[in-house]
């Protein structure tokens, strides 16, 4: 039977060769030439953290080369190891050296208990520092001495809203900010599902939710257009929630925002009651004049609401009839 | 007054007659069903159909249904990817593909609760169901009748899925329907109700099967075999099991609470009045994350036996891989927060889940150490679940690694949510237990049917799921890091059009390794006389599994066995040529053996029919299912016509044809 049984095995593997063969060669060349699209996508066009323009997206890819390459570490040899065992320990190589009830080496098994623990041990030291050193509600020490610029940001109903408070202007999907100079972001939602907040060239994503303040300090080192968007999920404008992201020298900003305090649009009460209705692929939008506490009066609609009744019940969700975007 | 009682909120408007690409697949599957129920009709099976599969307590058949069912509902979930993927690759630009977000939203929102509840979930208790009770040289798993109520509850709950495709629509929320948007305010329509009771039924089943395979490892196995003698495809099935047994009432009652959210307007994951929807992710994941591993750990096992059984070797390491099962088990249990280091929990906390999550990649690595070395030095036969091995030594490394990398707070801070994430739980889901599970029902299918599967179309069918799998997923690897999210119903940025083209050819390649592995089995049933397994143990195995006949009788064992060491089976075939007590000369005796019974698959209908009532507050059909269901199980808990024996004659018959056949 053990005879029968090993003919068998051996006429797979010599069919198993002959197809492979070919099919090894298509492998490596497809898989060839998906990495040089790669390569040459990211030649022309690097996005996101492959990309940084930020410190924090700088370091963040830092560290995801780092831990990549403390990984390959075992995962080469693993994926080596596992072709030359299969190839090499094949029945029909009748290969003499054939211990079947070799099972146990303390050596062995403790080399391999060993070198993942030291490789994770410094893997846990990294990340225990990296962490709080990246903590996204830490400010950012290096470099600048200045306070940070203020942003509130308001998750609403497939659009972002920016408040400058201190400028006392206020943006819809359009975001303005210094370069060089530290940005701290305060974070909600209103009357839309658990969204998060990213600029992936600029660093770490937080989500956005209801009654809650969530916080985030962003460093930006280049000026530029980048993208901002929502990564969570939260309905039918999900795909639509992107904002523009302009990153300016510091005059240019200070010149930006006494341009805007000029507009006639004022983000009354009344006018942010209209943005609470649901829509999708709004076109940026610039307001001066800020009803006063408008970030935490939010969060106290939510924290201080009671009853069976959303306090947004009358801006109706999910939108029944879609703009197009 | 009365139709609302009987109807509730269900109306003829919830069918989407004027969708066509709905109206299609409902008519698709109308049509198939009436084809198999005319074909049995015809065939005039009904009779044996009701008694020997749907009453069936018999785990054999318990587990080919499950396999059966884990099939059909592949497809369903296929074709989920294959409208995914189109939609992804065509909407580039200014275009906005063919799938409006309302659909497509809940496109992959049922891909995922179907792959994972209703496709691999079925296909691990397939295996478990398939193998478990032999190895350990039982008859039968602890609690049979029970055995037959998980399958049809998991049944049912599949079933009630489907029919969310046609009656009303399902959530659109993502497979985990995160509050608050999941709630009623901003989920209006019944979708999540269907998501709900569609997983409580089903889970209910996966409890209950858990709570059995617990109790047939520690109570049932054979004369001899310690715990440290069991095959480690036990040990795996065990500590998954303890998972199942220790997470699904978290599932349970997350679940519950939402839905007394919805239905009662209570709040407690609501985002107003007090509720907390960030409780209702942690408690979501304390399930998902050890999910999971029940996932792999049974595939884990399978690797364990393929790669021992095709090196000709001892496995390496046992106690170590033993250690390295449980350590994985514990550990499943205190990384759910890496899920969500995006909330924004401190960097005390971030670090401390991150840390402890990068800690089970060192008994992950162990195991992957220990298979590679029981090849060592051994005498491999590539045959097909040999190939997946290969395959997945290399796969689940890659999904390995970039987990860990994942477990870096600052890392996850950019890659969260983004397709690198999908990417990796696809090279680990996919990589990791489905190749797994493909090995085992490869290797256990002639135990199962009797037969072996043709291994020139096995081979076919590997070759492109694997160059599919690649071509699919690295993509999504690049645009996740560039920043490209995960559920994106459209995108303007035409740089990632070339490699979601790429992911959509990949997921072409492995439809075509589905329909490979159709055409194997079909081949294979064709052949199925030339691919008889005669001496029913066709791979020259190790374990209790291979001592008896394939398929295996209703009985299992004529004879149970005893056991002295591990590998058992191989021990004595070592010795049989030094001369052991032929199979002639045993003395047989008549075997206790469970009924047959209806009341697993009576109860699963009427949970059926009070889990769509309660979707659509129907107060009549509800009380019907509910009284149902208990008049069912006080009428059966009465039933003393349980059991009966197999006279000694009879399974003296059986065993002497299978040494007739032995040759």
């Amino acid at each position: 039977m053990l005879a029968s049984n090993i003919g068998l095995g051996m006429e797979m593997v010599a069919r198993m060769r002959k197809v492979f063969s070919r099919w090894a060669k298509l492998l490596l060349i497809s898989m060839g030439c998906l990495l040089l699209l790669s390569l040459a996508g990211c030649k022309a066009n690097l996005l996101g953290m492959l990309n940084p323009k930020g410190l924090i997206t700088y370091e963040e890819r830092k560290l995801f080369f780092n831990t990549l390459a403390l990984m390959l570490i075992v995962v080469l040899p693993v994926i080596v190891m596992s072709f030359t065992f299969v190839y090499h320990y094949q029945v029909s190589h009748r290969i003499k050296d054939y211990k079947p009830n070799w099972s146990h080496s303390f050596f062995l098994e403790s080399l391999w208990w060993g070198i993942p623990c030291a490789i994770i041990v410094v893997l846990a030291v990294l990340t225990w520092f990296r962490t709080h050193k990246l903590d996204p509600y830490n400010r950012i020490s290096a470099q600048s001495q200045t306070d940070p610029l203020l942003v509130q940001v308001i998750a609403l109903p497939w659009k972002w809203l920016f408040i400058y408070p201190k400028q006392d202007i206020a943006t819809i999907n359009y975001l303005a900010i210094p370069v060089d100079q530290e940005v701290e972001y305060w974070i909600t939602t209103d009357n839309v599902p658990m969204s998060a907040f990213f600029i992936p060239q600029l660093g770490s994503q937080i989500y956005t939710m209801a009654g809650m303040r969530t916080r985030l300090h962003l460093l930006a080192n280049e000026t530029g257009t980048y993208e901002g968007l929502n990564t969570q999920f939260n309905g039918e404008g999900f795909s639509d929630m992107h904002f523009a992201v302009q990153v300016l020298d510091s005059a240019t900003l200070e010149h930006w925002f006494s341009d805007i305090k000029k507009s006639p649009n004022h983000l009354t009460e009344a006018a942010y009651g209209e943005l609470l209705n649901p829509s999708i692929g709004n076109e940026p939008q610039f307001f001066s004049g800020i009803a006063s506490d408008l970030f935490q009066k939010v969060i106290d609609t939510y924290m201080n609401s009671s009853g069976a009744v959303h306090p947004r019940q009358d801006f109706h969700h999910p939108v029944p009839s879609k703009e197009a975007s | 007054m009365l139709i609302h009682l009987l109807f509730g909120n269900l109306t003829l408007e919830a069918i989407p007659f004027h969708t066509p690409i709905i109206m299609g697949a409902a008519l698709f599957m109308a049509l198939f069903t009436f084809a198999v129920l005319l074909l049995i009709t015809i065939t005039g099976n009904w009779s044996y159909i009701w008694h020997e599969w749907v009453c069936s307590v018999d785990h054999k058949k318990i587990g080919i249904m499950y396999l059966l069912l884990s099939v059909l509902m592949f497809l369903r979930g296929f074709s989920d990817v294959v409208l995914m993927r189109t939609q992804q690759a065509i909407a580039a630009g200014s275009s906005l593909g063919y799938l409006p977000p309302e659909h497509y939203d809940q496109i992959f929102s049922a891909h995922g609760v179907i792959m994972i509840f209703f496709v691999v979930m079925p296909m691990m208790f397939a295996l478990l169901n398939m193998a478990v009770p032999l190895q350990i040289g039982a008859r039968d798993v602890a609690y049979p009748y029970l055995n037959s109520l998980s399958f049809w509850l998991t049944f049912v709950g599949a079933m009630l899925c489907n029919v969310s495709l046609v009656i009303g629509d399902f959530a659109a929320a993502g497979w985990l329907a995160y509050p608050p948007l999941s709630e009623l305010y901003y989920s209006p329509t019944v979708g999540v109700d269907y998501y709900v009771w569609s997983l409580q039924i089903a889970g209910v089943g996966t409890l209950l099967a858990g709570i059995n395979f617990i109790a047939t490892i520690i109570k049932m196995r054979c004369k001899g075999m310690t715990l440290m003698k069991m095959p480690i495809f036990v040990w795996s099935a065990l500590c998954a099991m303890i998972l199942v047994v220790l997470a699904f009432p978290v599932l349970t009652v997350t679940l519950a609470l939402l839905e007394l959210d919805r239905m009662f307007g209570m709040h407690f994951f609501t985002d107003f009045a007090g509720g907390n929807s960030m409780m209702y992710i942690n408690l979501i994941w304390v399930w998902g994350h050890p999910e999971v591993y029940i996932l792999i750990l049974p595939a884990f096992g399978v690797f364990s036996e393929v790669v021992a059984t095709f090196s000709q070797k001892k496995l390496f390491g046992y106690t170590t891989m033993v250690w390295a099962l449980a350590v994985i088990t514990f550990l499943s249990f205190v990384v759910w927060l890496h899920h969500f280091f995006t909330m924004g929990a401190g960097a005390d906390v971030n670090a401390f889940f991150g840390i402890a999550t990068m800690v089970i990649a060192i008994p992950t690595g162990v195991k992957v150490f220990n298979w590679l070395f029981t090849m060592y030095k051994g005498r491999i036969i590539l045959t097909t679940p040999m190939l997946w091995v290969t395959a997945f030594f290399t796969t689940f490394a890659i999904g390995g690694m970039t987990g860990v990398m994942m477990a870096v707070p600052p890392v996850d801070f950019q890659v969260h949510n983004s397709l690198f994430l999908v990417a990796h739980f696809h090279n680990v889901i996919i990589g990791g237990v489905l190749f797994g599970y493909f090995a085992g029902i490869i290797y256990w299918f002639p135990k199962a049917f009797g037969f072996r599967l043709n291994e020139k179309w096995g081979i076919w069918s590997f070759i492109f799921w694997v160059l599919g799998f690649y071509l699919a997923f690295m993509p999504l690897y690049v645009i996740g890091l560039s920043g490209f999210m995960r559920r994106t119903n459209h995108y303007p940025d035409l740089v990632y059009q070339p490699y979601l083209i790429a992911a959509a050819l990949g997921a072409g390649l492995i439809f075509i390794g589905m329909v490979l592995q159709i055409i194997q089995v079909a081949v294979s049933i064709k052949n199925r006389k030339a691919l008889r397994d005669h001496s029913g143990d066709p791979w020259n195995g190790r374990t209790l599994e291979w001592s008896v006949a394939s398929p295996a009788p209703l009985y299992n064992f004529a004879v149970l066995p005893t056991v002295r060491e591990r590998d058992q089976f191989w021990a004595d075939k070592k010795e049989q040529a030094k001369g052991a007590i032929h199979p002639l000369d045993l003395h047989y005796q008549p075997i206790h053996m469970p009924k047959n019974t209806p009341a697993g698959f009576i109860i699963a209908i009427f949970s059926g029919i009070a889990g769509f009532a309660l979707i659509w507050h129907m107060l009549i059909p509800g009380i019907v299912g509910f009284l149902g269901i208990l008049s069912t199980v006080i009428a059966k808990s009465f039933s003393t016509d349980t059991d009966y024996y197999i006279d000694a004659d009879t399974i003296r018959k059986t065993e002497l044809a299978h040494i007739k056949e032995l040759g």
